[in-house]
């Protein structure tokens, strides 16, 4: 993975002393606190309903050992002994006292890591697909591309104070699980033509986003070289800088100025200003491409054969191994590896979060099974991207040990959720305890994997951190008087068939929903043919059989 | 200036905007250059009974529309004429005049305000502005390196802030990634040399 040259050390510890002097001046009252403000959004510190929280940045997901035992340190030192991992890969702390925060940043800045940009009205984290370099569906690898996006965008000066945030996301792969057609810019890697031997550039979305607008995003460009993509990305910045609305923060994002000029118009413009930037010194060279692919190398890979006959034998004798394996591993690129997924949706905990113990452990076990890397998700889960199919059976013992071992990816308790009303300020409602109920509602392992796939998405307010838009099933909490109801969509998908989810009906009241979902779940299983998933089955039937099943209960 | 202020003075005046200044600037310090100097620039604001006769005397910043109005005359003047141009104003409309001009004043209203960072950018880099780019009203110690960094190369502070304490802000990062208005390489241009 990438490692940081003397510049870029130096520009993380400058970063971390301006914070401090900043911070400094707030406590001896030479700075108020709404001018501290947008300072400390900038380096991802917000205050919330309990405390300050504290978002640590991981770029594209990618993460070491060394890096995850700094993680558990900090949770254990200066929080309450966890961390809460994000939907941009992201990891969170939600107890930090403002005064520490410069000391976090300092021992973050050791390992090579920093909070910048991982909020307020600028360039956030690049995101981008967690099977990054090991997928058997990928063309080619993104990480490099990330990499290089997120130094030009670090500190850039002129995209500071933007109209409102700005998420770019990448992805190499034929499957998107980057959700780009979500993004302010989404870029998918792609060679010209789909030629395997032609050159290497990008397809550019632009204008995506969830939020209280959700928005697909459109196709600005359908081949940008990738010599060009930093100029690119600049001429869309700059106009959007310019031309995006201040008047109103729920009218700021990008989608709202590309829907108000429409894509034409748009294109036109961002074509005009990259007329006269494309040739300037942000032109990337191919000695540049070469460099940074070189932090991205293959690992030393054995040449093994596929398949493990000792790991057979235990999987058909224990069904718990079983069903970890059939779930929470995928196929690898390589022969005789396997991507091994980490659920932190364990049941009665709030999907995402992970205590400084099972850090360690992650950290433990990647060092020893998976070259010392983790990745972060979009779906608050982790993976060990590069492991043997002979240790699949002591990866499984030694995370079920620290209850890392749930088998549900990819089902329905492995949902999406924001820390809603419980910790967060914006929310109306809170997701944590109806996840539980949703958790307990489902506790049948046996159900769970007939149900198969199903993306539960749900976020407290309809600033939609949890993605609801793009959920197969999406929860959206409202307030209705003071009382938590609950809005349900069916049939959002954030993959390449891009789809916002069809709202059901009236808001449900919160100790129903996980009858609401049953209802749904049960019309699947009544109607699907062959091997549907839910959402196919809703692509084929419609949103009327669900609506009909889950009123009829409901009234 | 609160914003009640503002919104009270549009409904006044036709030709204003919230993003113009509402009332007359003028501050004792400016740093230019990454110097403290002593400033006496009078920043006038757009209003109805704005005319020539009831400039005051001295050096003056004056609205862009009503440089353009009366630029012929107002290059009569002894003193020194420098042009607002505030966030919704397009650059493009001052293009003609930059010979012209010694220095262009960009003000932040009541927050800090992103477009005239990409403003100053273009001054400088599409529009080859030499003169001095000023930014004034809501201007703090830690916006300078950046506002730096895009082509302002003076400022006058937000009241009450203490000049002599911003200059540090000039120090603060010693390296950058990206281009800008400034003299900052793209890192991977610079590691060309190295691999």
């Amino acid at each position: 993975m990438y490692q940081y040259d003397a510049v870029d050390k130096t520009i993380v510890n400058e970063r971390v002393a301006q914070f401090r002097d900043q911070v400094e001046r707030h406590l001896r009252g030479e700075l108020s606190a709404a001018d501290l403000q947008h300072l400390r959004l900038r380096n991802g510190l917000y205050m919330q309903i309990h405390a300050h929280m504290l978002r640590v940045s991981i770029p594209y997901g990618m993460i070491n050992s060394d890096q995850m035992r700094t993680l558990a340190h900090i949770a254990r030192k200066y929080d309450k002994g966890y961390g809460h991992f994000t939907t941009r890969q992201n990891i969170q702390y939600n107890w930090p006292n403002l005064k520490d925060v410069p000391d976090i940043l300092h021992d973050l800045a050791e390992v090579e890591m920093h909070a910048m940009q991982t909020s307020g009205n600028c360039i956030r984290n690049i995101s981008s697909d967690q099977y990054a370099g090991v997928a058997p569906d990928e063309i080619i690898d993104p990480r490099p591309y990330c990499e290089i996006i997120r130094q030009w965008s670090t500190l850039h000066p002129e995209f500071y104070w933007l109209p409102r945030k700005f998420k770019i996301a990448v992805t190499g792969a034929t499957n998107d699980r980057a959700a780009v057609q979500f993004h302010d810019i989404g870029l998918e890697v792609v060679r010209k033509d789909g030629d395997q031997n032609a050159e290497v550039g990008f397809r550019v979305y632009v204008g995506g986003g969830m939020g209280r607008t959700p928005v697909i995003g459109k196709v600005i460009k359908e081949f940008l070289a990738r010599d060009d993509i930093l100029s690119y990305c600049e001429a869309i910045l700059r106009v959007y800088n310019l031309h995006g609305r201040r008047d109103n923060k729920y009218k700021a994002r990008i989608k709202i100025l590309v829907n108000a000029f429409g894509i034409d118009k748009f294109r036109d413009e961002v074509e005009a200003e990259w007329a006269h930037i494309k040739d300037s010194q942000l032109k990337l060279h191919e000695v540049d491409f070469d460099a940074m692919a070189k932090f991205f190398p293959l690992p030393s890979y054995e040449d093994l054969a596929q398949g493990d006959e000792r790991v057979e034998k235990w999987r058909q004798l224990d069904s718990r191994f079983k069903a970890w394996v059939d779930n929470n591993t995928v196929a690898h690129k390589q022969s005789g590896y396997r991507i091994v997924n980490i659920s932190l949706k364990e049941h009665s905990v709030a999907p995402g979060d992970i205590t400084d113990t099972q850090m360690e452990a992650v950290a433990d076990i990647a060092e020893q099974y998976s070259f010392a890397e983790i990745r972060s998700t979009h779906e608050q889960n982790l993976v060990l991207a590069d492991v043997r199919e002979q240790d699949l059976l002591e990866v499984w013992k030694a995370l079920d040990a620290v209850n890392l071992a749930t088998a549900n990816i990819g089902s329905v308790n492995d949902m999406i959720c924001c820390p809603g009303l419980d910790f967060c300020s914006l929310a109306n409602a809170s997701s944590i305890s109806v996840a539980k109920q949703i958790n307990e509602r489902f506790d049948n392992d046996d159900e769970l994997y007939d149900i198969g796939e199903v993306k539960l998405k749900m976020s407290g307010c309809m600033n939609a951190c949890g993605h609801h838009h793009v959920g197969h099933i999406g929860i959206l909490g409202v307030d209705k008087k003071g009382e938590e109801w609950y809005q349900l969509t069916v049939g959002g998908d954030a993959t390449n068939s891009a789809e916002l989810g069809t709202r059901l009906g009236p808001a449900i009241a919160k100790d129903n929903v996980s009858d609401a979902i049953g209802d749904i779940l049960d019309v699947y299983r009544d109607q699907r043919s062959d091997d549907e998933r839910l959402l196919d089955t809703f692509r084929r039937i419609g949103i009327e059989p669900f609506k009909e099943r889950v009123y009829a209960e409901q009234a | 200036m609160s914003t009640a202020t503002a919104n009270r003075a549009i409904k006044a005046r036709a030709k204003a905007s919230p993003d113009r200044i509402q009332t007359d600037v003028v501050n004792a310090q400016a740093i230019v250059d990454q110097q403290l100097v002593d400033n006496a620039l009078h920043h006038v604001a757009e209003h109805d009974e704005l005319t020539l006769e009831t400039l005051p005397d001295g050096d003056i910043s004056v609205p862009l529309t009503f440089y353009l109005e009366h630029k012929a005359a107002l290059h009569e003047r002894e003193s020194q004429v420098a042009v607002q141009v505030a966030a919704d104003e397009d650059v493009a409309d001052i293009a003609d005049h930059l010979n012209d001009i010694q220095m262009i004043v960009l003000p932040f209203v009541a927050q800090i305000d992103g477009r005239s960072y990409s403003l100053a950018y273009l001054l400088r880099t599409r529009y080859g502005f030499k003169g001095q780019l000023r930014a004034i009203g809501y201007v703090r110690l830690d916006q300078l390196g950046f506002l730096s960094r895009v082509g302002f190369d003076a400022f006058e502070l937000h009241e009450g802030d203490d000049y002599q304490a911003a200059l540090k802000a000039f120090l603060e990062f010693s390296e950058v990634y990206q281009p800008s208005a400034d003299e900052g390489r793209l890192i991977f241009a610079r590691r060309r040399v190295t691999h």
